[in-house]
């Protein structure tokens, strides 16, 4: 390995990035925009649902529970149902996600027996929050009149994110998405590129050793990466307000390692095509898909069938983002989270050690 | 007018045959994918794992806990020695949630004195986090109206909750449709635009340029394959609708239909995008990077009643928010035409224009 | 450089498999120091292949090879890092300038500064590219471009240079320029190998190599090469060209005929000689008197299994002459001060000329001339800036929709679909000229026999060689019968023998009443044109036929159409010079 050959690559690699306006667009728009529509976007919370209210006994008993539905600011009053018809037309049309239906004599029955049926009618065709508006509802049902005589009391604490908002939950998953969107297609494209337009043929053909070469393509593209990742959160801590409990110094450095790791991908998705359609059609099948479906940053992995369980674990992902909240968001340090850090090591060291061994002098 | 028409259509209808990686993308998006993402997404709470600590050690705490662990929601992960511990199991997320019965748990129930059970949640995932929660709290509800507490028969308002259109309440119903309609926006939108900055890379338009063929035969050539593409897709997916058991309940023809409509703006999209790019990367890259607003916009991944009230707004514009009502409409709810006759206007509405503009700007970039 | 010997490259027995397909085989070589070896051959012969496993950025599958003393399998990085090697297209970054890319190759051949910039001055001083040292090299013409290219090359001043056809589609000023550069090159002791479909380059080596379908069919100096075919060549001066080569096709011994305007020029088997017989029957149609073999006679005679083939279609181009009912007006072509800016730069400037029916018109000019440019304006995928071009006495900027049932146009990128066979292809193009059904049919076919498609019909694109590539491209050109035919640059990057072949197409066609405007770099082709345009900068500098172009020059004794060109040019950068120059 020659320094003065490797700052030669650096030197041209970053002359070219710099006079293609496209990719450093891309490559430092996209994140922010990621991360704005994930933050903003993706909320999974459950408040001002509309639900319509079908009140057959017009009480101040049914009211009351009327009242209780509104002021738990899960929900807003959207309709009012005079006819059992038009309740099935709102969840239709979808102008109301939950229906509540209080029989006639309900204040009575409740009185008499000290029981009382009510009906939660719930659009289910969004399950994601269907599930939870069913849980508050019947919980606020629940609780309604039965204060009286509470035999176990509930002391539910919500820890390292107690107001369970969305955003704190998503960015700092998001941290390893974005890097693993991003860089590992902007470093096969660049490899690609130089092999369609044939100019990888004078790097065959010159003293540069294959390390050499893959070192000088990875600094700068490294470079970008770690910029992505150091803006990214930035922006996340101080616009979003996400609390940062863990060391910053780690988070970086672990970072730093998971930066090579995506752009080692990159290199080694280059290897293995000629074409840049293919490479990122390639790229996007092994970093942008997973890393949204299969890294546990939306979707918990535990409830994925066994075998699929074990295609998530091919990604590295997943580890960066069982990191990274747990640095962020619980405060935990190495002592705890030494497996993701070690698989995070092992896996880049394997990467690249498969780029080096496919990448090639050769044209065929 | 009609030879050229015709052969320039049998000309696409080649080409896309003969493209095999557009084919398997295309096979990708409306099967595989379908399929991978029915089994393995789902924001359901499923065997989390509940770490217990029971200081109580009786019959009525085993119970409690018993009547956590024989529901799906949870699965034992252990049972720490003491809170401390169990809040070390969070830590390492060894456990997500820890179940802490305070030591005289059956004396203080008996007496009526209403014990504390402590409920810790891991709340990282904020929303498992809030199910799990509802879980529990619905577990410990139903807990001590159960005869087996010995206390008096508790009152209260019983729920009868019924969750219509998805009964089971499984994601998968969802997932499939959702991914059905991706599908239909990816490909509406990338295969115009691949096949006409494909004919730019090759040359070949400008060959095109000097036969009579006008830019109005060109673009119903260019856009209307693939609008034929987007409906027969539907037809493989229709195997998986079924293989998953979502229900049909509402009219097909409508369905398709409304499908042709959506496709439309897509397709218009990817126009507009080929005529701005000149190679296939910067064209795919573009489709990529408008895809995701509108995708993020839609209510696929998230419910738009959650957004700030601008991008709710926003997500009116997206048309793939308006295909979602009517592709869920159609399947779970059966609905027809005078309930969704607001989403096909909206439809209509993104797509007329974006069509319009699409062919005035594939007009122009013809020198 | 222990054990290299006098020989740079010694190969035994080399051979390359792709798949199933051999690229080359059973290759012998030994290259000595201080030549200049040529590599020649037609499309796919695999030259580029041989080159790759030359300069050890490919194994070979059998054999074995060393370069200036080492093997290019086990020591394959002690060859890279020694030698130069300059791949076919352009390979350096677009996005970086002269100097950058320039500078990149200093630096990974770790070229010591100090000798850096001495060297690097000279050389670019050599090139003449010294001007653009911060230019973009994406923005240079393409003969700069391998100039450039050619520099990086010989940066660390190798002993062997192996360069993959530098003259392709390159003017042949900037060429002209890059031999030069070679020859000083050479006296300085360097070793060079280069593949090229120019014969007029295969004239200008040491040795020579002709290969073909993957093997050496002969090797050695141009003069022993060329005595191969003494006594094989011929020509006929004839006012029947069709005659005389109906009778050459029925000839046993004729192997391949080159059609010019005035002479038909004809390779026999040097083992037959030239038999009475055919000799009294062409007697009859002209003067026949042996000619001097070029070395593309020689490649001819070399490529003696490939029979050039007649065109069968010529009954046919003639009938569809004589049934043409309407008159065509007096001019096919007729422009008057066409000009075409892009922004400040003016790519066409002022240019007034006419093509008439029958004519086969040439523009010769060197890179960024304006020759696409004028050609892209009278097919109407331009409009021009100022003045008017009327084809067919169609006005080109008011009638484009009528304009193009009239005008065939063939790109010098042959723009095919790749996806498609022969005859979708053809079809397709049918169709979109709106010819019906049953009319396409024929028209497929007549346009298949006039280009010699025939079994190919159900062949993919994406697999023929170049030169059936521009034959269908021409078909699909000619299928609605235009009255015009516009080819920009139709015969780049195809060898030899395919584009006499395509010449005489382009021949039968004019002489049933096309007339013919064409585009081309290759000056020895102008003889096949009847009158000429020179382009300069923009600017139509001369028109005439070649004996009107000698007149119009002071000077005597320019024998080549090349030496008049350059003497065009040259009068015209002196006389364009002095205008600036008062102007500051």
């Amino acid at each position: 390995m020659k320094f003065t050959r490797i700052a030669a690559i650096v030197e041209k690699e970053t002359t070219e990035i710099v006079r293609d306006p496209i990719t450093v667009v891309v490559a430092l728009l996209m994140p922010l925009l990621m991360l704005f529509l994930f933050g903003y976007a993706i909320s999974l919370d459950v408040d001002n649902v509309p639900i319509g209210v079908f009140d057959q006994d017009r009480s101040p008993d049914s009211r009351a529970l009327v009242d209780r539905f509104i002021q738990s600011g899960y929900f807003q009053l959207a309709q009012d149902f005079t006819d059992n018809r038009d309740v099935e037309k709102g969840l239709q049309r979808g102008t109301v996600k939950l229906a509540l239906v209080i029989p006639p004599k309900f204040q009575n029955t409740l009185a008499r027996d000290g029981t009382a049926p009510v009906q939660v009618l719930v659009d289910g065709t969004y399950s994601a929050t269907a599930n939870l508006v069913a849980a508050y509802a019947a919980a606020i049902v629940s609780d309604f009149h039965s204060e009286a005589s509470p035999s176990v009391h509930v002391d539910a604490r919500v820890w390292y994110n107690p107001a369970l908002r969305s955003v704190t939950f998503v960015i700092p998953g998001l941290f390893g998405v974005i890097l693993m969107a991003f860089p590992p297609l902007l470093t096969a494209l660049a490899i690609t590129r130089e092999k369609e337009s044939g100019s990888i043929q004078q790097i065959f053909a010159s003293p540069l050793t294959p390390a050499e070469f893959l070192t000088g393509k990875l600094v700068p593209y490294g470079l970008i990466a770690f910029v992505q990742i150091v803006m990214v959160i930035a922006v996340g801590f101080l616009w979003f307000d996400v609390p940062l409990r863990g060391s910053i110094g780690l988070l970086l450095l672990v970072g730093l390692v998971y930066v090579f790791c995506t752009v080692g991908i990159g290199l080694l998705v280059s290897t293995v095509t000629k074409s840049q359609l293919v490479a990122m059609l390639l790229a996007l099948i092994v970093t942008l898909m997973p890393s949204f479906l299969f890294s546990g940053f939306l979707f918990p992995i535990s409830t994925m069938p066994y075998v699929l369980q074990l295609y998530t674990r091919l990604f590295p992902v997943q580890y960066f983002v069982d990191f990274s909240r747990g640095v962020v968001l619980k405060g935990a340090g190495l002592p705890e989270l030494w497996p993701s850090v070690l698989l995070l090591f092992a896996y880049t060291a394997i990467i690249f050690a498969l780029a080096a061994w496919r990448f090639r002098k050769k044209v065929a | 007018m009609g030879t050229r028409l015709a052969g320039l259509l049998v000309k696409e209808m080649i080409q896309l045959l003969r493209d095999r990686v557009m084919l398997v993308l295309i096979l990708w998006l409306y099967t595989i994918e379908v399929v991978i993402c029915a089994y393995a997404l789902s924001f359901e709470v499923n065997d989390m794992p509940l770490a217990v600590v029971d200081l109580d050690q009786t019959s009525a705490s085993r119970a409690l806990v018993e009547s956590f662990l024989v529901t799906d929601a949870f699965a034992p992960a252990g049972y720490p020695a003491s809170a401390p511990a169990a809040t070390d199991w969070l830590q390492t997320g060894r456990a997500r949630v820890a179940l802490v019965i305070p030591e005289r748990f059956q004396h203080d129930l008996a007496r009526g004195d209403a014990p504390t059970v402590q409920v810790l949640l891991d709340g990282t995932n904020s929303n498992m986090a809030a199910q799990a929660r509802g879980y529990a709290l619905e577990i410990v509800n139903r807990f001590q109206a159960a005869p087996t507490t010995a206390a008096a028969a508790g009152g209260g308002v019983q729920p009868v909750v019924r969750v219509w259109y998805n009964s089971d309440q499984t994601y998968t119903s969802f997932v499939v449709l959702s991914m059905i309609a991706l599908a239909a926006m990816m490909v509406g939108v990338i295969h115009p635009a691949a096949s006409i900055v494909r004919e730019k890379e090759a040359g070949t338009i400008e060959q095109l340029q000097v036969t009579p063929i006008g830019t109005a035969e060109l673009f119903v050539a260019k856009t209307f394959p693939t609008l034929v593409i987007g409906l027969l897709s539907i037809f493989p997916s229709l195997l998986i609708v079924w293989w998953f058991g979502v229900p049909m309940r509402g009219s097909f023809l409508l369905f398709l239909a409304l499908t042709a409509v959506f496709l439309v703006s897509a397709i218009s999209l990817g126009v507009l995008i080929a005529s701005v790019s000149r190679t296939l990367q910067q064209a795919l890259l573009l489709s990529f990077f408008s895809l995701f607003p509108l995708m993020f916009l839609s209510g696929t991944l998230a419910p738009v009643e959650s957004m700030p009230a601008l991008l709710q707004t926003l997500s009116l514009g997206s048309p793939l928010r308006h295909y979602m009502d009517v592709i869920l409409g159609v399947f779970l709810k059966g609905i027809g035409l005078s309930e969704l006759w607001l989403q096909a206007l909206a439809l209509l509405a993104i797509g007329a224009p974006l069509f319009a503009t699409a062919m005035l700007i594939f007009r122009r970039g013809k020198p | 450089m222990s054990g290299a010997g006098d020989n740079m490259i010694e190969a035994e027995g080399l051979a390359r498999r792709f798949g199933h397909a051999r690229a080359i085989s059973a290759i012998d070589l030994r290259i000595a120091r201080g030549e200049i070896f040529g590599l020649v051959g037609p499309d796919g012969a695999g030259k580029t292949t041989l080159l790759q496993l030359l300069a050890a950025i490919l194994d070979p599958s059998e054999g074995n090879c060393r370069v200036l003393g080492f093997d290019t399998v086990r020591q394959a990085s002690e060859v890279t890092s020694r030698i130069g090697y300059m791949a076919q297209g352009f390979t350096l970054y677009d996005h970086l300038t002269v100097a950058e890319n320039l500078a990149f190759a200093g630096k990974v051949r770790a070229v010591p500064q100090a000798v850096y910039a001495a060297r690097s001055e000279r050389i670019l001083a050599m090139a003449a590219l010294t001007p653009f040292l911060h230019r973009r090299e994406g923005t240079l013409s393409g003969g700069m471009r391998k100039k450039l290219a050619l520099c990086t090359n010989l940066i660390h001043q190798p002993p062997l240079l192996l360069l993959d056809e530098p003259g392709l589609g390159v003017d042949p000023l900037s060429r002209r320029e890059l031999w030069r550069m070679l020859e000083d090159f050479r006296h300085e002791g360097a070793t060079i190998v280069f593949a090229t479909s120019y014969m007029d380059e295969a004239e200008m080596c040491d040795h020579v190599a002709f290969l073909d379908h993957g093997s050496i069919t002969a090797q050695g100096s141009p003069d022993e090469l060329r005595a191969r075919a003494q006594g094989a060549v011929f020509q006929v001066e004839t006012d029947n060209p069709v005659a005389v080569e109906n009778v050459l096709s029925e000839a046993p011994e004729m192997l391949g005929s080159q059609w010019r305007p005035t002479d038909v020029r004809f390779v026999v088997e040097p083992a037959k000689g030239l038999s009475n017989e055919l000799r009294k029957q062409l007697e009859q149609l002209g003067r026949v008197e042996p000619a001097t073999p070029s070395m593309e006679d020689v490649f001819v005679v070399l490529r003696k299994g490939v029979r050039t083939e007649v065109p069968t279609g010529i009954a046919e181009v003639a009938r569809l002459a004589a049934s043409k009912g309407h008159r065509e007006p007096a001019e096919s072509v007729e422009t008057r001060r066409l000009t075409r800016r892009f922004g400040d730069f003016v790519a066409v400037d002022d240019v007034s000329f006419e093509v008439n029916p029958g004519e086969i018109f040439g523009l010769l000019g060197p890179n960024g001339a304006g020759k696409t440019t004028l050609i892209r304006m009278l097919c109407g995928l331009l409009p021009p800036s100022n003045g008017t071009a009327r084809v067919v006495g169609i006005d080109i900027a008011s009638q484009p929709r009528r304009l193009r049932q009239r005008i065939g146009y063939m790109s010098q990128r042959f723009s095919l679909y790749h996806d498609l066979t022969v005859h979708e292809n053809l079809a397709f193009f049918a169709s979109a000229y709106g010819i019906k059904r049953r009319p396409a049919r024929e028209a497929i076919a007549w346009a298949s026999a006039v280009t010699g498609l025939h079994g190919l019909a159900d062949e993919a694109v994406s697999g023929l060689s170049g030169a059936v590539r521009q034959r269908l491209a021409l078909a699909c050109g000619i299928l609605h019968r235009p009255a015009v035919l516009f080819l920009d640059e139709p015969t780049s990057g195809v060898d030899p023998q395919a584009r006499s072949r395509f010449w005489r197409l382009v021949n039968t066609l004019a002489a049933a009443g096309t007339a013919v405007l064409v585009t081309t770099h290759y000056l020895e082709e102008a003889a096949y044109c009847h009158r000429l345009g020179l382009m300069y900068e923009g600017r139509l500098i001369a028109a005439g036929d070649l004996a009107a172009l000698r007149a119009g020059l002071p000077q005597d004794g320019l024998e080549t159409i090349e030496d008049v060109f350059l003497a065009y040019i040259e009068r015209e950068r002196t006389q364009a010079v002095r205008p600036i120059g008062e102007a500051r």
